[in-house]
């Protein structure tokens, strides 16, 4: 478990800006998005008290992953690291920003950490300070001491990326996590596909289902307590829920008939699916322990793959009821259903931005002849950007809890990954660390 | 209801490492291995305006390895073999053909014959298209298989359809022949 302290010493000082009266707002990190100057960050190397092997190599990586953290959140400029050299070794408590500034910077983080064995557990220990400056005023904007057990360095730079984009009007997802499906544990004999979480950037990969059968079709509770995922452990495949911190999981949908694909509400009290009671497939809201379940649309149609708007008082789906499939949207009772797409004879797989900043819905589209890729609609304008292209067949979006990041799975050289992208499409990086096997229908939590 | 108590227990050691709120608690409470326990310390000290606690999420610094482990009862479908042969479909099609009613008739047969038998109709499709919609399709065929059943007097009851969108396709490939041996209805008989 990673703990946190203010640092020692700083007292209350440490909250940034935070004047006697402790009333005034903290300054933010003006970025690209408010039409600020975006900020120049300096992060050099962390540095170690003792400068031994085990605290150095923990530095090491800290400092690579903090680095890449805040570079993925695609708001800020960095002065190259080549230029750090020309600076006097850092001193953590008393950095020289005079030189600081002369390379430019506007924001330094400097951090400091080492590995101690821990007198209780006996286990090793990283402890990790961090502070952030504005440069030209050399004024604290954030101090913060992190503490835990050393197997994994990496989420102390994601907790400080997370911390540092608190200083910023955004969220930060350093240490959000992404639910996807593989079926790297399959063998000949028993063809399976199971459920997987990992870090945001690939990393850090744990099994969570272990059953043997098909598992497919992940979704976080809004809260990232609880998993619903689609299984045919029992058939016929039902929708289940783990809720580990409830001691709890359970089948959400009855054994009487298949059901696919939840979908949280932002409220966490409901989940959407697809089920077919006889006849065909239509979109189900139920309580999200099971109770209550209501069938919400009613065509002679196919409806599947329901998504949540941010309110919860919306819900986006997929329909063939006209011929092909698009993306329709209703109120979550059901009532005034409306068709969204109207570029392409295939469109599948809305995923609603869940920040209220971006109207807008991502979802898979195939606008060209063969393959699919990634688009967005925007819900005022109604136009429709693609995300993706040339990148083999990509599906599946799932938004980052920030809203500005999209996670998809995409078709490269016969073997399904997943992908990141930024929600311009300006970015695209394939999550290689993830693994082996095929990757995909990937879920972005908080 | 058993199986489901087991269940819970193996997920919570399972995911043991799902551990504290995701806003890190402090000093004073933090104690590796109390895992599960939602309220496993206070916020921050600070108040330097950090975002509401939004939960927990799992804590990769807890335990490794750790996930669910095997349902006692856990089965697969079994999307292969058995004694009804499989039958086929066109691309993004649900409609059978002669050659399906066909098979259809001697499959009706066979179930008349072995009048406790059950099956259930697995509609399968080819990787092309999206997981969703395959999903959906995949239960137009098996309906369609299994409507077409109960109209050669086999009990409903003895029938049911689940679909298997793209998710286990018989041939690996991915070419047209292999295509066309995925967009499939299987029969998972049970005596």
């Amino acid at each position: 478990m990673l703990r946190v302290a203010t640092l020692g010493g700083l007292g209350a000082a440490l909250v940034i800006a935070a004047g006697p009266g402790g009333a005034q707002q903290p300054p933010q990190i003006p970025t690209f998005d408010v039409g600020g100057v975006p900020p120049r960050f300096a992060i050099p190397e962390c540095i170690t008290k003792r400068g031994d092997e085990a605290s150095v190599k923990v530095c090491k990586t800290i400092t690579e992953v903090l680095r890449n953290d805040l570079r993925f959140e695609g708001l800020f400029q960095f002065v190259p690291e080549s230029l750090f050299s020309a600076i006097a070794a850092l001193q953590f408590d008393a950095p020289k920003f005079d030189d600081w500034r002369g390379i430019g910077t506007k924001i330094l983080v400097t951090l400091r950490a080492e590995v101690v064995p821990d007198s209780q557990t006996k286990k090793d220990q990283i402890t990790l300070e961090a502070k952030v400056y504005f440069a030209d005023s050399g004024q604290t904007m954030l101090a913060r001491q992190y503490s835990g057990p050393a197997d994994n360095p990496r989420v102390f730079a994601h907790q400080a990326s997370d911390d540092i984009m608190t200083l910023t009007q955004y969220r930060g997802v350093a240490r959000s996590k992404i639910a996807f499906v593989s079926d790297r544990t399959a063998t000949k004999e028993r063809r399976s596909k199971e459920i997987y979480i990992v870090d945001y950037d690939g990393y850090n990969v744990r099994q969570v289902t272990v059953n043997g059968s098909l598992n497919i079709l992940p979704a976080w509770s809004p809260d990232g307590r609880q998993l619903a995922y689609t299984s045919y452990r029992q058939p016929p495949p039902g929708v289940y829920i783990s809720a580990p911190y409830a001691m709890k999981n359970y089948r959400l949908t009855g054994a009487g008939s298949q059901a696919f694909g939840p979908a949280w509400s932002p409220d966490g009290r409901r989940v959407a699916y697809a089920a077919n009671t006889g006849g065909n497939m239509e979109i189900f809201v139920a309580g999200s322990d099971g109770s209550g379940a209501r069938k919400v649309t009613t065509s002679s149609a196919s409806e599947a793959a329901p998504c949540w708007s941010p309110t919860g008082n919306e819900i986006a789906f997929t329909s063939d009821r006209g011929g092909t499939p698009q993306i329709y949207v209703m109120d979550a009772e059901g009532l005034n259903v409306r068709r969204l797409t109207t570029v392409g004879n295939w469109n599948d797989a809305p995923s609603w931005n869940p920040s209220k900043q971006y109207s807008e819905i991502a979802y898979t589209a195939r606008l060209e002849s063969g393959g699919f890729d990634i688009a967005i609609i925007d819900l005022a304008t109604r136009q429709v950007r693609q995300i993706t292209q040339g990148r083999g067949s990509c599906e599946s979006p799932s938004w980052a809890p920030s809203g500005r990041h999209l996670v998809f799975s995409c078709n490269r050289g016969g073997r399904w990954q997943l992908a990141v992208a930024d929600r311009e499409g300006r970015t695209f990086q394939f999550l290689s660390a993830t693994g082996s096997g095929s990757n995909v229908q990937p879920d972005w939590g908080s | 209801m058993s199986r489901h108590r087991i269940l819970a227990v193996v997920i919570l050691a399972a995911l043991a490492f799902a551990c504290g709120p995701k806003r890190p608690p402090n000093l004073a409470s933090a104690t590796p291995g109390e895992g599960g326990s939602e309220g496993a310390g206070p916020r921050y000290e600070d108040t330097s305006g950090s975002r509401p606690d939004t939960g927990p999420g799992i804590n990769p610094l807890e335990g490794s390895g750790l996930r669910e482990v095997e349902f006692p009862d856990a089965t697969d479908v079994t999307t292969e073999g058995g004694p009804l042969d499989d039958v086929y479909f066109e691309y993004d099609q649900y409609d059978l053909t002669d050659a399906t009613r066909a098979v259809l008739g001697k499959h009706a047969e066979w179930l008349r014959a072995r009048p406790v038998a059950k099956v259930m109709v697995e509609g399968h499709c080819d990787e092309r298209g999206t997981v969703e919609y395959n999903l959906a399709l995949g239960d137009k065929r098996a309906r369609a298989v299994r409507e077409h059943l109960v109209s050669l007097g086999i009990p409903e009851g003895r029938l049911s359809a689940i679909s298997l969108g793209k998710e286990r396709p018989k041939d690996p490939g991915h070419d047209e022949a292999a295509w066309a041996k995925n967009r499939r209805a299987h029969f998972a008989v049970s005596r």
